[in-house]
C-alpha cells in the first residue's frame, strides 16, 4: 500500500522528479560514456597490442650491418627483436598538385614480421621478392579511395617509381598516424607504407644493413638497463635514443586519450552527483514536511520508523533507477558516437563500442549512495518524528532580521527583498547548494567557448603570428649552401630562410630529454619564435631557446646550464645555457643560432631544408618543379597545416563541446526549476494570500522567484571564476608535450556564459510562474498552516 | 449606523453558485440571495458549516463569481468580472482578515503591514494602522514573536492600511480564546466606526451578532432571516 502512496506522490512531483532526474542523467551518462570509451580503448589497445605483438622498446640508427643484430639478441632481457629498414617517401597523388609525404617500412621477405604485425584490411602482403608491390596504410587509402590492385607512384631515396597496392592495412605502431613530430593526422597529405625488405633496401642503399630495431622484452626485464645496452651497442652505428611505448608516438597519444578520459569519468560525474543529491535532498525534505501528518498517521497504524524512512529513500532509489536507465541508453548511445569518431583518428583492426558494465553498476552505487546521504537527513526526520508531534502543525517559522538589516542597512531595500534575503539566512544551506548549483551552470558553457577560442588563438598565434612561410622544405640528406640556394630559386620563391636540425639529448641533473636543435638565423623573419606576449625572442649567439613545456620538463630556467649530447655526425658533447623560453603549443623544441649550431658541429654552411615565402601565382610552376627534385623528402604547406587542424579539431571538438552545453542547460535549468517548485510549495500559503490581499500574478511570481533571482545573480560571478578555474584544469589535463592548448578567456565566452544560465533561468521562472495562477485563493481563507 | 437611504454600496440580486453543475454531485451553495449592504455599515452573517456565509463572504471579495443572479458593487459589475477585474477590485475595495491570520512569517508587523500598502494607491502609514488596532509598541516583531489576538491584529492593521472600503472578515476570532478575540473585534469596530468602513463579519459565533448593525442568517445557500439590531452592543461587552 505504501508503494501505491510512492507511485502516487511521485506522479504529483513528477515536474521537480524528472529536474532531478535529468541532472543525476548528466553525470551518469558521462560517466558511462567515458569509462566505456577507457574500457574500449583500453581493451582494444590491449588486445591488438598483444595480438600483433608490439614492440615495447624502438630505436632508429643511421645504419649497422645485419651481424649487429646478433649483439641485439644478446642483451638479458631481450625476449624478440626484429630489424627492418625504413625511409622517406614523397608520393605524386592524382588530383593533388602538391606533394604528399609518408614513411615506407621494411616487410621481412618470406616470413611474418616478429614484431609489430600489419593486420590487413584488404588485399594481401607483398609476395616474396615481389617487386613494386606496396602495402599502405588503412587511413590514407580511406582517404583517397585506394584500393588493391590501384597504382601508386611515389619516390623514394630520390628514385621515382610506379608502384601496386596489393594490401590496405593498419599497424600498431600507428594507431595514430601521425608524421613524425605532428599531433594530428594528416590522411589526405601523410602515408605510411610497407614494402618487401630487400627491394626497400636496395632502394634506400641500405642493402645487408638495417637502420630501425624494435624489441619485445622478456616479463620482469628491467627495461632502463636494455636501453643503455641497446644505446651502447648502436651508439657507432649512428643511434638515436631507444625508447619504449611511453615515448612512442602513437602509443603516447592513445594512452593520453584514455587518461584524460579516466579523468572526466571521475570529475564530471562527481560534480552532476553531487547537484542531484542536493536537488533530491531538498524536494524531500520539503515532501516530508508535508507529508508530517501522513507520517504520524503511518506510525500510528503500527508501521515502523525504519518502515517510515525507508519509504521515503524509495523517492531517491526511484529517481536513481530511472536516471540510470536513461543514462545507460544515453551513455551507449553517446559511446557508440565518440567511438565512430575515434575511428577516424584512431587505426585500430575493428573499433567497437565495449560498454563498462562495472561502470555502470558503480553509476548505480554512486548515484544512490549520493542521493541517500542527500536525503538521509529529511528521513531521519520522518522516522524519529513521535506519533502525536507529527499530528499537530509544524511550529511556525521563525525569523529574525538579517545581517545587513543588523548593522542598519534595511531601509534600502524593499519588503519583498527583505522576505528573500531572510529566507535565505534562515536556510543558508539551501541556499548556498542553490547557489553552487548555478555557478556550475555558468562554469559548465565557458568549457566549450574556452576550447573554440583556444583553437582560434592558437590558428592565429601559430600561423599568422609566428609561422609566416608558407611552405617547408626538408632535404633528404643534409645539403650544402648549394642545396639551399636551389630552393630558394624554385619559380615563385620570394624569401627563404635556412634551417639545420640535429637530434640531440638534453640533460639537465638527471633529468633527460631527447629531441632536436633547430638552428635559424638570429632575428628569422619567418619561423619567428615568440614569447607568451607575442614579443620576437632574437637567438643569441650563444646559449638556447627552449619551449616554455621543455624548460618546464627539465626544471630549467633561462640562466641554467644544460648539457647537450648530439646525436648524430661525430656526436659532440656541448656545455651551453638556456637563455630564454619561447611559446608554442605542439612538440618542444630547443633553438639554435644557426651559425653557432654549425660551429658546433665542426661543419660549414649545412642545411637540412627551407622556410619559404612563396608568391601566390606561382603554386603551379612550385609544384611542379618540386616533384622533379629527387633531393627533396618532405613539403608542408602552411596553409594546409592550418587546415587539417581546424578541420581535425573542430571534428573532435564539436561533439563535446555540443554535449557539455546541452548539460549545462539542463543544471542550470534543473538546479532554477526545483529551487523554484520548492519556494512555490514552501510559500504557497503566502502567495495566495498575497494574491487574495490584491497582488497580481505577476506581482505575486516575482516575489516567488526574487530569491532564486538574487542567487542567480550572485552566483554568476564565483561561477565564471569556476568556470576559468575549471577551463584550466581540463586543459591542464591535455597539457603534454606532444600538445598544449592555450587557455583564452574572451568576453564573448563569459557572456555565451551568462545568457546560458540566465535564459535557462527565465525559462524555468516561467514555468514556475504559471502555477502562481493555480494558487487556491479560496482555500487559503481556512487553512491554518 | 445604516444608511438605508443612500444607495448600497453592494447590490446582489438573485445570486446563486453552483459547484459541478449538471453532474451527480452538483452542490448547490448559494441559491437566490438578494441582499444590499452599505456604506459604514457592520454586518455579521451567521450560519452552521455548508450555509454558505463563506462562498458569499468570496463573491463579495472579489475572490469568486457567482454561477447566476447579479453582483454590482457600486457601479462595477462584478457578476462576470475577469482575472484582472477581481485582482484590481481586491487591491483597491476591499481588505480582507482570516480566521489564521496569514501574515508573511519572514516579514515583521509594520513589513506585514507594509507590503500593501506599498501597491495601495492612498494608504496611511504602516505604524498609523498598527496603533489603530493597538500595537504600536510591536511593529519590529515577527510573526513568531507574536500572540495569536496580536497577530490578528496585524492583519487587521494589514487590510485598513489601505483605507479600504469594504473589509472582508472571516471568522476573525475563530483560533482566539475570548479576551483575545474581543480585542480583534474592539478592532474592528474601531475601523468601521472612525473609518466608516464596511464591515462584513463571518461566525458562528451567535453572541457575536450583537455588535453588528444588522444580522444577516444563512441556511442551505438562502438568506433565511435578516435582522437590524435596536443598538450595537460595544465588543468589549460581549462573551461567550
Amino acid at each position: 500500500m505504501l508503494d501505491l502512496k510512492l507511485l502516487r506522490d511521485l506522479r504529483n512531483m513528477k515536474g521537480q522528479m524528472t529536474a532531478v532526474v535529468l541532472v543525476m542523467a548528466c553525470g551518469l551518462t558521462m560517466m558511462i560514456m567515458a569509462r566505456g570509451l577507457v574500457v574500449t580503448l583500453e581493451t582494444t589497445e590491449r588486445n591488438y597490442y598483444t595480438s600483433s605483438r608490439f614492440a615495447d622498446l624502438f630505436c632508429d640508427l643511421k645504419r649497422a650491418p645485419r651481424f649487429v643484430e646478433t649483439r641485439l639478441g644478446e642483451i638479458s632481457g631481450v625476449a624478440a627483436l626484429e630489424t627492418s629498414v625504413k625511409g622517406t617517401v614523397v608520393l605524386d597523388l592524382p588530383g593533388m598538385k602538391q606533394p604528399a609525404d609518408g614513411v615506407i617500412h621494411s616487410l621481412p621477405d618470406g616470413r611474418p614480421r616478429r614484431l609489430n604485425r600489419l593486420v590487413l584490411k584488404a588485399g594481401r602482403l607483398p609476395g616474396t621478392d615481389s617487386r613494386d608491390e606496396v602495402v599502405v596504410s588503412a587511413g590514407f587509402a580511406d582517404a583517397h579511395g585506394f584500393r588493391p590492385g590501384d597504382p601508386l607512384d611515389f619516390t623514394v631515396y630520390g628514385v621515382r617509381r610506379r608502384f601496386r597496392i596489393v594490401g590496405v592495412a593498419v599497424s600498431p605502431e600507428y594507431v595514430y598516424e601521425t608524421r613524425p613530430g605532428e599531433m594530428l593526422p594528416d590522411p589526405r597529405r601523410f602515408a605510411v607504407l610497407w614494402m618487401g625488405e630487400r627491394e626497400l633496401s636496395r632502394a634506400l642503399d641500405l642493402d645487408g644493413a638495417f637502420n630501425s630495431v624494435a624489441f619485445r622484452l622478456a616479463p620482469g626485464a628491467d627495461p632502463e638497463n636494455i636501453k643503455a645496452a641497446v644505446d651502447r651497442i648502436l651508439e657507432p652505428y649512428g643511434g638515436l635514443s631507444s625508447y619504449g611505448r611511453t615515448r612512442h608516438p602513437s602509443a603516447k597519444l592513445l594512452r593520453d586519450e584514455i587518461t584524460q578520459l579516466r579523468g572526466f569519468s571521475i570529475a564530471f560525474p562527481a560534480v552532476f552527483l553531487s547537484i542531484a543529491a542536493f536537488m533530491v535532498s531538498a524536494v524531500l525534505t520539503r515532501l516530508v514536511r508535508l507529508q508530517r501528518e501522513q507520517i504520524a498517521q503511518m506510525k500510528a497504524f503500527g508501521y515502523s520508523p525504519f518502515a517510515v524512512g525507508f519509504h521515503y529513500v524509495k523517492f531517491a532509489l526511484v529517481a536513481v533507477g530511472v536516471a540510470t536507465l536513461l543514462s545507460a541508453t544515453l551513455g551507449m548511445w553517446a559511446g557508440s558516437a565518440f567511438v565512430s569518431l575515434y575511428r577516424r583518428f584512431f587505426q585500430f583492426p575493428s573499433l567497437q563500442f565495449v560498454p563498462d558494465w562495472r561502470a555502470l553498476a558503480a553509476a548505480l552505487g554512486a548515484s544512490a549512495l549520493t542521493s541517500v546521504l542527500g536525503v538521509l537527513g529529511a528521513v531521519r526526520q520522518a522516522a524519529s518524528l513521535p506519533p502525536a508531534e507529527a499530528m499537530r502543525p509544524e511550529a511556525p517559522a521563525r525569523f529574525t532580521p538579517t545581517f545587513l538589516e543588523r548593522i542598519g542597512l534595511h531601509g534600502l531595500v524593499p519588503p519583498s527583498f527583505r522576505m528573500a534575503l531572510r529566507n535565505m539566512e534562515r536556510k543558508p544551506w539551501q541556499a548556498l547548494f542553490t547557489a553552487v548549483g548555478l555557478a556550475f551552470a555558468t562554469a559548465i558553457p565557458i568549457l566549450p567557448g574556452v576550447m573554440g577560442d583556444g583553437v582560434d588563438y592558437l590558428v592565429d598565434f601559430q600561423w599568422n603570428r609566428a609561422q609566416r612561410q608558407d611552405a617547408v622544405v626538408s632535404l633528404i640528406e643534409p645539403g650544402d649552401n648549394g642545396a639551399f640556394l636551389s630552393l630558394s630559386r624554385l619559380p615563385g620563391v620570394l624569401f627563404a630562410e635556412p634551417f639545420r636540425a640535429v637530434p640531440v639529448r638534453l640533460l639537465h641533473g638527471h633529468r633527460q630529454w631527447e629531441t632536436a636543435i633547430t638552428g635559424l638565423p638570429a632575428s628569422p623573419r619567418l619561423n619567428r619564435l615568440l614569447d607568451e606576449r607575442e614579443r620576437e625572442v632574437p637567438l643569441p649567439s650563444f646559449g638556447l631557446l627552449l619551449s616554455e613545456k621543455l624548460a618546464e620538463l627539465l626544471h630549467l630556467v633561462p640562466g641554467d646550464e644544460v648539457r647537450v649530447e648530439v646525436r648524430e655526425g661525430r656526436r659532440p658533447v656541448l656545455h651551453t645555457v638556456v637563455s630564454g623560453t619561447i611559446m608554442d603549443f605542439s612538440g618542444v623544441s630547443a633553438y639554435m643560432e644557426i651559425d653557432a649550431l654549425r660551429r658546433l658541429l665542426g661543419e660549414g654552411d649545412t642545411v637540412n631544408g627551407a622556410y619559404l615565402k612563396v608568391d601566390p601565382f606561382y603554386w603551379d610552376a612550385f609544384w611542379k618543379r618540386v616533384k622533379g627534385i629527387p633531393r627533396i623528402g618532405t613539403v608542408t604547406t602552411t596553409s594546409g597545416a592550418k587546415e587539417n587542424f581546424s578541420r581535425t579539431t573542430e571534428e573532435m571538438m564539436g561533439t563535446s563541446q555540443a554535449l557539455y552545453f546541452v548539460f549545462a542547460v539542463i543544471v542550470s535549468f534543473g538546479v532554477i526549476y526545483n529551487g523554484a517548485r520548492i519556494a512555490l510549495s514552501e510559500r504557497a500559503r503566502d502567495l495566495a494570500t498575497l494574491r487574495v490581499l490584491g497582488f497580481t500574478r505577476r506581482e505575486v511570481a516575482t516575489i516567488l522567484v526574487l530569491e532564486l533571482a538574487l542567487l542567480t545573480a550572485l552566483s554568476i560571478a564565483p561561477g565564471l571564476y569556476l568556470g576559468a578555474r575549471l577551463s584550466e584544469a581540463v586543459l591542464a589535463t591535455a597539457n603534454t608535450e606532444t600538445m598544449r592548448f592555450p587557455l583564452v578567456l574572451t568576453t564573448r565566452t563569459y557572456v555565451v556564459a551568462v545568457l546560458t544560465v540566465l535564459a535557462s533561468s527565465f525559462f524555468s521562472f516561467a514555468v514556475v510562474g504559471r502555477r502562481v495562477a493555480r494558487l487556491d485563493l479560496q482555500a487559503v481563507l481556512k487553512s491554518a498552516e | 449606523m445604516t444608511t438605508a437611504s443612500s444607495p448600497p454600496l453592494y447590490r446582489a440580486r438573485g445570486i446563486t453558485k453552483v459547484y459541478f453543475p449538471g453532474e451527480e454531485m452538483e452542490v448547490r451553495a448559494l441559491d437566490g440571495v438578494d441582499l444590499d449592504l452599505h456604506e459604514g455599515e457592520l454586518a455579521v452573517l451567521l450560519g452552521a458549516s455548508g450555509s454558505g456565509k463563506s462562498t458569499l463572504l468570496n463573491i463579495l471579495g472579489g475572490l469568486d463569481v457567482p454561477t447566476g443572479g447579479t453582483l454590482f458593487y457600486r457601479d462595477r459589475d462584478l457578476t462576470d468580472a475577469d482575472e484582472r477585474d477581481l485582482t484590481l477590485f481586491r487591491r483597491d475595495v476591499a481588505g480582507f482578515v482570516f480566521q489564521f491570520y496569514n501574515l508573511i512569517p519572514s516579514l515583521t508587523a509594520r513589513e506585514n503591514v507594509a507590503l500593501i500598502t506599498e501597491i495601495a494607491p492612498n494608504p496611511m502609514p504602516p505604524e498609523e494602522a498598527l496603533g489603530l488596532v493597538g500595537l504600536a509598541d510591536r511593529m519590529d516583531a515577527f510573526p513568531s514573536q507574536l500572540s495569536g489576538g496580536q497577530q490578528q491584529r496585524v492583519a487587521v492593521a494589514r487590510a485598513i492600511a489601505k483605507r479600504p472600503e469594504v473589509l472582508l472578515c472571516d471568522e476573525p476570532t475563530g483560533a482566539l480564546d475570548v479576551n483575545t478575540g474581543i480585542t480583534v473585534l474592539e478592532a474592528l469596530e474601531r475601523v468601521n466606526r472612525e473609518l466608516g468602513t464596511l464591515v462584513v463579519l463571518i461566525t458562528h459565533n451567535a453572541a457575536i451578532a450583537a455588535m453588528a448593525d444588522r444580522v444577516i442568517s444563512l441556511s442551505a445557500g438562502r438568506i433565511v432571516s435578516v435582522a437590524p439590531n435596536a443598538t450595537r452592543v460595544p465588543a468589549r461587552s460581549l462573551s461567550w
